[in-house]
């Protein structure tokens, strides 16, 4: 029998909900995608606790917060430990997403249910794989092989493929088979008849227009806007679909030597700007192209000025274009933007991407825009007076609990430390080193401890109070620290210190911007206030998701024709909508399950492995057909020592089959073949008139395609007439007969 | 360059077949440093790893020894590195030979090629004819050239390949390549140590059947990284400070980039160092300085969180210098120029200049080739010759500090042992060397299992895999599992080196291929009633029925369960059924009946419904197969229990007539008769009605 599997969905099915899937493979359970919404909604997450602690191995196919959201969250608190699979892109870009949110979210509210340490700690376990890498997972998945492929959509989107005993599991959704100016179509179609695929409806009763019309408009109404002295606000998302918006700016801005300035505001924008410098090798064939000739990184922007804060944009007077995130506008800069810019009318806010369910963002994508929206305006302000005083006696009681705990902590560290260096040579090195920058640092080193008080309190088991110098053993690292490389390279003469990890990473760019807010040692609280904003801006939504639209999905689907289908992630009529075409269209099988409905799609496929014996293949002759060769063989059954079956020669006459008539006819091309042989053709009612007389139909391929017979049939009529008899050779030879 | 390696076990050769030989010919590199390039065909794919040139050679003589193979007939190739004793024949190959395969290499390794072949032609002073290739040869080959990340797997031709990170310089690969299951593995140059950019050498997850691997360094062992980069900057410290200069030959790219990283800290964690300028005296080495930029992600960890803050490359101490014209020569300074060798160039000019001063230092640090100056005066002499032609005193010190990113003894042998690969095969050593190498690995291995070759140019290593061939059956062939000595008839398939075999009605689901079906209807005049039809196709057919159309009500007949003939008109016959080799020829029949009988009309025929006398026709038969028999065998007699006795020269044969068995003691005797019985019954018998 066949490999068993099972489906079963946690999140966004019948819906535009996040996404979460259970796959198991031979009771190997795959989380794939560990999605969460802008929300931040933990009954979403209900169906994912329940099997939190059974996942074996998680897989994450595209880096935004509806990919992979509640992978923080549901690691630090829903008892998710299982490995996690994702490429590098994915890994980094998704790591900068879930920092935008935490920090977009921590000001405005106080935001308790992941910190950045536990994104950090989520995060560091991840395994990076490329595309196209064969990974065999070891232990209880033994025989199993993942491989990421390229899904298009977003930089290191992943279609991933499942692969046991030669049958494949592919799961991909948010695909785009569009080349893009900065990454590559997908894939996809280079796969044909997996055992299951899995995939979405999102898209399924969408359709776009073409690329360049949608670019020009795009831009028309960006400058049209400028030109008149309005502003531009394009909510986005921190790390995904914004970088071909970017492209798309800067190519125009550079064409057109324009001067507007843009500006691409995100706590995380600079840093990641500089990962996508780093990722070419990612993207598109034609920016790789132009790198290798040119060395112009197509990421060197001249025209777009990254912000990790908003007091820069206020200092520039004049008409801009703003890219900031959230693209929700539930929170982060684009929230604020929006509120202080709706109101005049000179000014544009322009939709790239759908919002999601119920947010300020899909309430103003409604048709109708409504006139006025309420928002909660929140603020963090410091805190004064009699709260000043409340908080700072419960900060010292606080500090001294954390300072005992730091001493115990670097004791600890210490000792590990030492057991880990041969010598205590590198190791005097280090301490002396950590103990005059902090004593340095000062006054601030003291603060930065505080601030995870502050913020986050700090589970007894982190490593949080040894701040900024605990050891890390894993490659990831506690977050705000700022290592001055000068501090720890200055004494060093025995430059083989690879003991001291050089760790501050992706904080290191952090910390020069949104230093401010992580560090913001001032105590604060939030205050909110509801607020009504008229609408008087023009609204506009344009189609920039980058997914593949509902016609080419379903042509997609049609060509790779899964054995079954598995339809997740889309609004209710979507996915009914594609289930009833892809039944008609597709195949037989096609599922759209329930949450928490676990459905069996484990291949009803029989198979058995035979040897091929030398004698028996000396006599078979292959033709070949494309990537295919193909014979017709009569075997007999006989057994190897070893105790396989093995196919011998037949020892009595070849028993008479049924001629079998290989190859697939396409009117088209059957037509053209035919003209070249000098006769005439035309298509005519349907059906293709060859000659004066004869006429050829082709009835039930598209219709029984992936049904029982699966065979195309062709009509050829005519009167008797030596053209009918050419026609019938020119016919014979589009087949291989065996 | 004839042949030296012409195969010797011919006779082997025609007792295995032929594409269960895997060859492997080294075109270059085969027990000499230079020109790496391999040949390698199984199954009837050909790969080829790498395509560089000699370094010592120049024009035609430099290349690899390409007119011993056919380069239109290679599927693969794969450069594993951008150095250009490995890539830099590619060009040539690509553009002046037949070659029509397609070529891989990774992201930095194609960045890098373009512009250190771009400056390979622009620098070497040969005469145009001498010229392998152009610039615009070099453009064009960058459109050919495919890129593929570590890790990837990709498959050509059925060929599989996948490369491992190889350390030695930025995008350095290992190939492995898997062939219908033998897995060959070709390191190129590597190295198993992690500086302070580049990864160490990965230790692939299988492996390999044959293991090709480099052999440079052959049973020397390096000195432990953190001693040499003391010794390098302890050197130029002192020399410095005591307010001399240091110059360091190096190659543009590859140890530069270290050697610069080292620098550069180390200065910054000497602030006295600061008032002393380093410079770097290679374009080119600016030029690729935004592809190791750019291609952090196949450094090594450390690295690539440094640029996560600042960028490591963005050197703070270092300064580019474009030529000797620039350079203000004045104190104490550090100069790494190109090239390595102090053959000529800005790295010989300051050579010159500085050599007779004993407060300047010349650090060589790598690997230095044959009969450059730069070999010499590692050996110290009293004297050097000038470009000049005057000799002047070498009092400057010399030190050599090898940062070569080659594996050492040490690295080679544990990478082995890790892998143990039944065949290694060592090339890109000098003989001597490689011929250390191998006693003491074959020490190693002692257990026997292992064989280590060390081919020369040209020289042909073959080795026999006996790959069962395996196939899948799948669908509803396998619905049940066989017993021994049942048949198995289906559609075998295969793709790449997988087969499977499946029922024709399953091909669409396991293929992308589709069945298909050709339904004929033809149209032949005809007047006469259907009932002259019938009567003339019973006299030929054994099997005509007459029906009723379901929809029209016209009556039909049914030929051999294959054609329908049906009135269409008055004046027509259609005839319809589906395409195969014997219904076209039971239609065939059939239209040259009708036309016939109109032809012959009017007619009177007795439709007497004969019923056809079974005894007879079976006696007629039987009188046919005994005459058929007497002719081909001559003595033939009825038996006993209706048994036909054959008696060719004395032997006997008995043949059961209903079965067909035969009972002989001769067995050829046997089998003739039998095969003979069979072919006269299937002529003499009706055609079956099914044709399965």
């Amino acid at each position: 029998m066949g490999t068993s599997v099972q489906v079963k969905p946690l999140c966004g099915v019948y819906n535009e909900n996040p996404l979460s899937y259970l796959v198991s493979v031979d009771g190997f359970n795959f989380l794939i995608d560990c999605g969460w919404n802008d929300h931040f909604d933990t009954s979403l997450l209900q169906p994912l606790s329940r099997v939190a602690s059974t996942v074996d191995a998680v897989l994450l196919s595209h880096p935004d917060t509806l990919h992979l959201g509640a992978l923080p969250y549901a690691m630090k608190q829903l008892g998710l430990s299982a490995p996690v699979f994702a490429t590098e892109p994915v890994f980094r870009l998704g790591l900068l997403t879930m920092y935008d949110q935490y920090l977009s979210r921590k000001q405005v509210s106080e935001f308790d249910l992941f910190t950045l340490d536990d994104i950090d700690s989520a995060f560091q376990n991840i395994t990076r794989l490329t595309y196209s890498q064969n990974y065999h997972i070891p232990g209880k998945g033994e025989g199993i092989v993942i491989a990421p492929h390229a899904a298009g959509h977003l930089l290191g989107g992943t279609v991933w493929k499942i692969t046991k005993d030669g049958e494949d599991v592919i799961y991909a959704v948010d695909f785009n088979h569009r080349k893009e100016r900065h990454l590559n179509g997908t894939v996809l179609l280079s796969f044909a008849r997996p055992a299951v695929l899995i995939t979405d409806a999102y898209n399924a009763l969408n359709n776009q227009p073409s690329r360049r019309q949608r670019d020009q408009e795009f831009l028309d109404a960006i400058l049209k806007t400028v030109r008149a002295d309005g502003n531009v606000l394009l909510p986005v998302d921190t790390a995904g679909r914004v970088l071909e918006l970017i492209l798309i700016l800067e190519q125009f801005w550079e064409q057109h030597q324009l001067t507007y300035p843009i500006f691409f505001l995100t706590y995380v924008a600079s840093s990641t700007i500089d990962y996508a410098k780093s990722f070419l090798e990612w993207m598109s064939d034609s920016i790789a192209k132009s790198f290798e000739h040119t060395r112009d990184n197509a990421f060197l922007l001249k025209h777009v000025t990254l912000l990790i804060n908003n007091s820069e944009l206020e200092k520039v007077a004049g008409p801009k274009i703003v890219l900031a995130s959230m693209a929700s506008l539930e929170a982060g800069f684009s929230h604020d933007i929006f509120v202080e810019w709706a109101a005049d009318t000179k000014n544009l806010v322009l939709f790239t991407e759908r919002g999601q369910f119920a947010t300020l963002a899909r309430m103003l994508q409604s048709d109708p825009p409504p006139r006025a929206v309420k928002v909660t305006m929140s603020r963090r302000i410091p805190l004064v007076g009699e709260e000043l005083a409340a908080y700072e006696e419960e900060q010292n009681r606080k500090r001294e609990e954390a300072l005992k705990a730091t001493l115990v902590k670097e004791e600890e560290s210490r000792a590990s430390l030492g057991a880990e260096l041969s010598a205590g040579d590198p190791m005097a090195v280090n301490a002396k080193i950590t103990q005059p920058s902090s004593n340095a640092a000062g006054l601030q080193f003291g603060a930065y401890r505080d601030v995870l008080i502050d913020g986050f309190v700090p589970p007894p088991a982190s490593a949080g109070p040894m701040f900024p110098f605990y050891e890390n053993s894993a490659e990831w690292d506690d977050f705000g620290e700022i290592i001055n490389l000068e501090d720890y390279t200055r004494n060093n003469e025995d430059m083989d210190h690879s003991s001291i990890p050089a760790e501050d990473d992706v904080n290191g760019k952090l910390d020069e911007g949104s230093a401010s807010l992580i560090l913001d040692t001032t105590p604060s609280k939030v205050v909110s206030s509801e607020q009504t904003v008229y609408v008087k801006c023009s609204l506009l939504y344009m189609d920039f998701e980058g997914r593949s639209d509902g016609r080419s999905v379903k042509s997609i689907l049609a060509h790779v024709s899964p054995l079954k289908l598995v339809l997740v992630h889309g609004s209710a009529e979507a996915t009914e909508h594609l289930k009833q075409h892809c039944l008609k269209n597709v195949c037989q099988h096609v599922y759209a399950p329930q949450i928490e409905e676990s459905i069996d799609v484990t291949s009803d496929l029989c198979a058995y492995k035979v040897q091929l014996s030398e004698k028996l293949m000396s006599n078979v002759l292959f033709k070949k057909l494309g990537d295919y060769e193909i014979a017709w063989v009569d075997a007999e059954v006989g057994e190897t020592e070893n105790g396989t079956f093995s196919l011998l020669p037949l020892s009595t006459p070849t028993p008479p089959h049924k001629t079998v008539l290989v190859g697939d006819i396409k009117m088209a091309d059957l037509k053209q073949y035919l003209a070249s042989k000098g006769v005439q053709v035309e298509f005519a009612g349907g059906a293709l008139r060859c000659g004066e007389y004869v006429t050829l139909r082709k009835v039930g391929d598209s219709i029984q395609k992936g049904g029982s017979s699966g065979v195309q049939q062709i009509i050829l009529e005519g009167p008797l007439s030596e053209e009918y008899y050419k026609i019938r050779d020119h016919l014979y030879a589009q087949f291989y007969s065996l | 360059m004839a042949s030296t390696g012409q195969p010797a076990s011919s006779l082997k050769r025609s007792a295995v077949r032929d594409e269960d030989q895997l060859i492997i010919t080294p075109l270059g590199a085969g027990s000499e440093v230079g020109r790496s390039c391999l040949h390698m065909s199984y199954k009837g794919k050909i790969v080829m790893f790498d395509c560089g040139i000699h370094p010592a050679f120049s024009g035609m003589a430099a290349l690899p020894y390409f007119d011993e193979i056919d380069p239109s007939r290679i599927d693969v190739l794969l450069i594993t590195h951008f150095h250009l004793d490995h890539a830099a024949s590619l060009p040539y190959f690509l553009e002046k030979t037949t070659f029509k395969g397609r070529v891989f290499m990774t992201h930095a390794t194609k960045a890098i090629y373009k512009l250190l072949l771009s400056d390979y032609v622009k620098v070497s002073k040969v005469s145009v004819e001498d010229m392998l290739f152009d610039e615009q040869d070099i453009l064009r080959s960058m459109d050919k050239i495919e890129v593929i990340d570590f890790h990837q797997t990709l498959e050509v031709n059925g060929i599989r390949f996948w490369c491992y990170t190889a350390g030695h310089v930025l995008g350095a690969a290992m190939f492995m390549v898997d062939i219908a299951g033998v897995r060959v593995l070709y390191t190129g140059d590597y190295s198993r140590e992690e500086d302070r950019h580049l990864r160490a050498a990965e230790l692939p997850q299988f492996s390999p059947d044959v293991c090709i691997i480099e052999s440079t360094y052959g049973v020397q062992l390096h000195e432990p990284r953190h001693i040499r980069e003391k010794r390098f900057t302890d050197v130029i410290h002192s020399t410095v400070t005591q307010g001399g200069r240091v110059l360091i030959p190096a190659y543009a790219l590859g140890r530069a980039q270290e050697l610069l990283l080292i620098l550069d800290e180390y200065w910054s964690s000497h602030p006295d160092l600061h008032k002393i300028p380093i410079y770097y005296a290679s374009p080119l080495a600016k030029r690729c300085m935004a592809v190791y930029q750019t291609y952090t992600n196949a450094m090594n960890e450390k690295i690539r969180n440094q640029f996560a803050s600042t960028d490591p490359f963005d050197f703070k101490h270092i300064f580019p210098l474009k030529s000797i014209d620039e350079f203000n020569d004045t104190g104490p300074c550090v100069v790494m120029a190109t090239p390595g060798g102090l053959q000529s160039g800005l790295s010989r000019q300051l050579f010159d200049k500085w050599c007779s001063d004993r407060k300047n230092a010349c650090v060589i640090p790598g690997y230095v080739v044959q009969g450059t100056l730069a070999k010499t005066i590692i050996n110290e002499p009293k004297e050097v010759t000038l470009t000049n032609g005057l000799t002047a005193y070498l009092n400057m010190q010399v030190h050599y500090i090898s940062f070569s990113a080659h594996a050492d003894y040490a690295q080679t042998s544990t990478f082995l042992k890790e892998l143990m690969p039944p065949n290694i095969i060592l090339v890109h050593g000098e003989a001597n060397e490689m011929g250390r190498l191998k006693q003491k690995l074959l020490s190693v291995f002692a257990d026997g299992n292992t064989k280590i070759i060390t081919p020369k140019n040209c020289q042909s290593v073959e080795m026999y895999f006996n790959s069962q061939k395996m196939a899948k059956t799948v669908g509803k062939l396998a619905e049940k599992m066989p017993s021994v000595g049942e048949t198995v008839s289906g559609l075998l398939v295969r793709k790449g080196f997988t087969y499977q075999i499946m029922a024709p009605e399953d091909l669409h689901v396991f293929s992308q291929l589709s069945t298909g079906n050709i339904i004929q209807r033809i149209t032949i005049p005809y007047s006469g009633a259907l009932a002259v039809i019938k009567y003339r196709l019973k006299q030929i057919y054994e099997g005509v029925e007459s029906s009723m159309d379901e929809e029209s009500g016209v009556p039909t007949l049914l030929v051999h369960d294959r054609v329908t003939v049906k009135t269409e008109s008055e004046n027509h016959l259609s005839l319809h059924w589906t395409a195969d080799p014997i219904s076209d020829m039971v239609s065939d029949s059939i239209v040259a009946l009708v036309l016939n009988v109109s032809r012959e009309m009017p007619k009177l025929v007795v439709d007497s419904e004969t019923v056809v006398n079974q005894d007879e026709d079976s006696k007629k038969a039987e009188k046919i197969v005994y005459a058929l028999l007497v002719s081909l065998f001559g003595d033939v007699k009825y038996g006993e229990d209706g048994k036909l006795v054959i008696n060719v020269d004395g032997n006997v044969a008995q043949l059961d007539k209903e079965s067909g068995e035969v009972e002989s003691e001769n067995g050829g005797l046997k089998e003739r008769v039998k095969m003979a019985f069979q072919r006269i019954r299937s002529a003499v018998k009706p055609i079956p009605l099914s044709g399965s």
